[in-house]
């Protein structure tokens, strides 16, 4: 035991709690701005919440994850799949979407679940070539393709986003059919850019309907997404309707100022012009950002730097391919929300339901990023070849 | 695994650390544009979409007699009003409905139903929900009571204080000083400055009107911090209103007092100046009105009952009200006609009527004054005199006389009724009737009568500019000085009118003048003119009846014309009254003198 508390990594845990003792304050500023009482206590919930976690964290860390890795892979993955067609059969309907079943958010335990069984397969190929050519990537391309197609029917996008570059990469550190793997992902860089200027195209000024009517039938969006990426294309059009949101978080952190109003000070979301129905999932960036200001942002950004670094750190000193896949599974995951969600509050990218890891209330996502950190914990502490 | 499989590998393995490093930067770079660069713009931005600027009325101004008494206060009312946060609800209907059901049970509590319709309420809720609704305005201290009572049952409605006018003398100097009406002022920096203004005191009539700017106070504003939907969420002030100054008058109120009690019950007006500087001692007009049943607002009723009454209570008969100045024209005639070449001490027999054409007019005497001079022609207003006078002198001496004791035109009164009276010409007549001048016309004039009407103001000016030999503007605020000016005539001319009207009422030792009981025991030398001006014809043939004096007849600073409708005549009825405001002045012997 003293041996595993030697290899701990500390930063790894001391970052995690830093962000989620921000993000209590910041949900405690967003609860108090609303006008429905209930939400008021919601930081104590989200305390709770993240207790129960690192409950989670520290079983998850101090096991050997080679152990309940191959234990747990497959059947996690089975259950995960199970959930999110349940959910799609019985879920409730929030906000335009089939997210939740009964307590929790399937989509999200998925994604860890699809990590995990990711790495538990392609981190231990020995004698299995077969896997490092097209038919591994056929695999792989199903294993994940199934879950993936489910979640996006609920619609959640935002969810599929984060969990593709995070499948990428770790197929790329397994090295599963590199050259076609490199080919896939510059065609859909490339496609993205394409659709991107479909919708430039039909949306900007002065199109007719006809001409939009036409190209929009070749765009592979929804509505409410097309909406979304043409706010991004033209922030300055219809600030009131589609526009109001990202105008909002704009002028929520832009008058954050360098130094912020402090904290239970953010007027614009006491004010409720933040829309308040995602003030503490979604925009909880904009309430953190007005009350600390760019130091605040800085703070927050470095503490996620750090983090990662912590998890790029476990994937670099452990010499099991699945301990990595899993360290760099898990921080892409991380990395890809963040970067997602504070880009689309400033406006780089087209704004996405997607929830900041630590800071946004949400149990299901924070409970599931806590154990997946608690798995890259396990990495760090069990980095030896052999278990004494 | 091939070795560029494994170089790759090792490659994707530093590419993540990279491209996170990379991510979180490009992200610090752009939250440094927005937090740092930007911020400006947003914070504008922010406030602009939260913060509503409100316009506070600052109170106006007090009026002041000369000796500093208050024609025209300031009072604080109260009024209970409603705050529409308190009331929210999802949806505006319900907001709607919440504000009308409390305040429906705030009327119960108070014990005075609502005022407000509906609709009302719906357009407060659409158009200031950033602002308090006005429900009850100047409520009575019972009201007040009960409300304060059951404050704390009454969540959302509270008390503000409104500034409203009050004149403590009630109807004394009420055409002079005018009402207030409320309205909303367009502020001066156009329609940025302020989202809300509310209806401020504005003058209407009078001094309130011609002042009106200068005894407004300075606006202040106030700042609303309002959430997304509108409503208040806290309020502060950012510029305190300023009280406007005060506005110091002319008028003596004792003497406004003494001209007003003279005038009760009658119609008619009364101007009190001093003839040296131009300063207005008195302007009375009646019948008046209280200028506090106008405010916090005049009823329609209140108004169409004003607007409806024949005797017109809301017409300044003073300086806007015009008549036929009848025999008080005398003195200027008699001015013309010695300006003209008429000498003075010629004698001319009055037979009792004077004929031209087929027009005759009557004396006073019936069977003539026999031989007299002018001096005893204005002593006893002898009409054949003056007329044959003019019949000499010619239209254009006359007019010339009674344009330079400014008849005719504004006197430059500061006050908005400042009516110019007629002085009639040929050109005017041919203009107004379509017919020629004739000589009739012009004798008409010479007493007074035809289409020559006056103002009393002006007669007062005329009366005491024959005094001073100085015609002066007169004024009402006490920081002006007005200037004068000479009359184009000699102190020898003048002194032949002085003297006719110091016999009007002190008599040339055998007899009585005209206007005896003007200076009757008044203190000091009074001089005078009476006058009867018959107006209308058949059965609305009535008399307007005269008196204008000036007092001491030395050196005057007294000037005064009096004019009452329906009267019997000058020397009857308006001198007597006008001899009570000068002893009132100057103080009263016990003996006739």
């Amino acid at each position: 035991m003293i041996g595993k508390l030697k290899r701990f990594g500390w930063l790894m845990l001391a970052s995690m709690l830093a962000l989620i003792a921000i993000g209590t304050i910041a949900i405690r500023s967003a609860g108090l701005a609303r006008t429905e009482t209930v939400f008021h206590g919601m930081w104590v919930n989200n305390v709770a919440t993240a207790a129960i976690g690192l409950g989670f964290y520290l079983m998850l860390a101090f096991a050997d994850y080679r152990k309940y890795l191959g234990l747990l892979s497959i059947p996690s993955y089975a259950l995960a799949v199970l959930c999110l067609v349940a959910v799609l059969l019985f879920g409730d309907t929030v906000y335009g979407g089939k997210r939740w079943l009964w307590f929790f958010q399937p989509s999200e335990i998925s994604k860890l679940c699809i990590i995990v069984l990711l790495a538990s397969l392609y981190g231990n190929s020995a004698g299995r070539s077969w896997r490092f050519g097209f038919r591994g990537f056929l695999l792989a391309g199903m294993l994940v393709g199934l879950p993936l197609l489910l979640i996006l029917a609920e619609p959640d996008l935002g969810t599929a986003l984060t969990l593709v570059p995070a499948v990428t990469l770790m197929l790329l550190v397994a090295g599963i059919w590199r050259k076609g793997l490199v080919t896939i992902i510059t065609l859909a860089g490339l496609m993205g850019l394409m659709v991107l200027g479909a919708v430039y195209e039909a949306e900007r000024p002065g199109v007719s309907a006809e001409r939009r009517e036409r190209i929009l039938k070749y765009v592979p969006l929804k509505a409410h997404q097309v909406r979304r990426v043409r706010v991004f294309l033209f922030p300055e059009e219809d600030q009131q309707g589609a526009g109001y949101n990202l105008r909002q978080a704009k002028i929520s952190i832009g008058s954050g100022g360098f130094s912020g109003k402090g904290l239970g000070k953010a007027e614009t979301n006491h004010l409720k012009y933040l829309p308040q129905a995602i003030s503490m999932n979604d925009f909880i960036f904009c309430v953190w950002a007005e009350e600390t200001g760019f130091v605040g942002s800085v703070a927050l950004l470095t503490l996620f730097g750090l983090l990662l670094f912590a998890c790029c750190h476990a994937a670099f000193v452990t010499d099991d391919m699945q301990g990595r896949l899993l360290a760099f599974g898990v921080s892409t995951l991380v990395f890809a929300h963040v970067y997602i969600n504070i880009a689309m509050s400033i406006g780089i990218v087209p704004i996405t339901g997607l929830p900041l890891p630590f800071i946004s209330s949400g149990r299901t996502f924070l409970i599931t990023t806590m154990c997946g950190l608690g798995i890259v914990q396990s990495v760090t502490i069990h980095r030896e070849k052999e278990i004494q | 695994m091939s070795a560029g499989d494994s170089l790759l590998g090792g490659l994707s393995c530093w590419l993540v650390p990279i491209v996170f490093g990379m991510g979180l930067l490009h992200l610090g770079v752009r939250l440094r544009e927005v937090q740092v660069e930007d911020s400006a713009a947003y914070s504008y931005a922010s406030a602009r979409q939260s913060v509503r600027r409100v316009r506070l009325a600052g109170l106006r101004g007090r009026i002041l007699d000369r000796n500093n008494r208050v024609l025209a206060d300031n009072r604080m009312s109260v009024s209970i009003v409603c705050h529409p946060v308190y009331f929210q609800r999802r949806t505006w209907k319900e907001t709607t409905e919440g504000i009308s059901a409390a305040i429906n049970g705030c009327a119960a509590v108070v014990g005075k139903p609502s005022p407000l319709t509906a609709h009302r309420i719906r357009r407060h809720v659409d158009q200031a929900l950033a602002l308090p609704l006005f429900v009850w305005n100047d409520i009575g201290p019972d009201e007040l009571a009960r409300f304060v009572e059951h404050e704390r049952d009454l969540p959302g409605f509270g008390l503000v204080e409104v500034g409203e006018r009050v004149y403590p003398c009630a109807a004394a100097a009420s055409h002079l000083l005018g009402y207030v009406g409320r309205e909303h002022i367009a502020s001066d920096a156009g329609d940025e400055r302020f989202h809300y203004s509310f209806p401020e005191l504005c003058g209407r009539a009078g001094v309130e009107a011609y002042y009106d700017s200068y005894l407004r106070g300075v606006p202040g504003e106030k700042k609303v911090l309002v959430d997304a939907r509108g409503f208040a969420m806290r309020e502060w002030t950012v510029i305190e209103p300023q009280r406007g100054p005060d506005l110091k008058l002319t008028i003596d109120l004792f003497i406004q007092r003494l001209a007003e009690r003279e005038l009760m019950g009658v119609q008619g007006a009364c101007v009190v100046l001093n003839p040296q500087n131009g300063e207005v001692l008195a302007l009375a007009s009646a019948p008046g009105f209280d200028p506090n049943a106008f405010v916090p607002v005049l009823s329609q009723k209140l108004y169409d009952s004003y607007a409806k009454d024949p005797s017109k209570p809301l017409l300044n008969r003073a300086s806007g009200g015009t008549y036929a100045p009848g025999s008080i024209f005398k003195p200027v005639t008699a001015l013309a006609g010695l300006a003209a070449g008429y000498p003075a001490g010629e004698r001319y027999c009055c037979d009792g009527l004077f004929e031209i054409g087929d027009m005759v007019l009557h004396c006073s005497s019936r069977w003539g004054h026999g031989e007299l001079d002018m001096r005893h022609a204005l002593m006893k207003s002898c009409n054949p005199f003056f007329c044959n006078l003019a019949a000499d002198i010619g239209t254009n001496a006359l007019l010339r006389a009674a344009r330079a004791f400014g008849l005719g035109s504004k006197t430059g009164l500061d006050l908005g009724t400042d009516n110019a009276g007629v002085v009639p010409d040929a050109d005017w007549k041919q203009k107004k009737y379509r017919e020629k001048w004739y000589v009739a016309d012009q004798i008409q004039m010479s007493i007074g009568q035809g289409m020559l009407l006056v103002s009393p103001l002006q007669m007062a000016l005329v009366a005491g500019a024959i005094g001073t030999g100085q015609l002066v503007i007169p004024h009402l605020n006490s920081v002006v000085e007005s200037p004068s000016r000479p009359l184009p005539f000699t102190e020898s001319q003048l002194s032949v009118v002085r003297d006719g009207m110091r016999m009007v009422v002190a008599g040339d030792g055998a007899g009585r003048g005209t206007g005896w009981r003007g200076g009757d025991r008044v203190r000091v030398a009074v001089s005078g003119k009476t006058g009867t001006a018959e107006v209308g014809s058949g059965k609305t043939r009535r008399k307007n009846t005269w008196f204008i004096a000036y007092a001491p007849s030395e050196r005057p600073t007294v000037a005064i014309a009096m004019v009452v409708e329906n009267g019997e005549s000058g020397g009857g009825t308006t001198a007597p009254k006008v001899r009570n405001i000068l002893a009132g002045i100057f103080g009263e012997t016990e003996v006739a003198r």
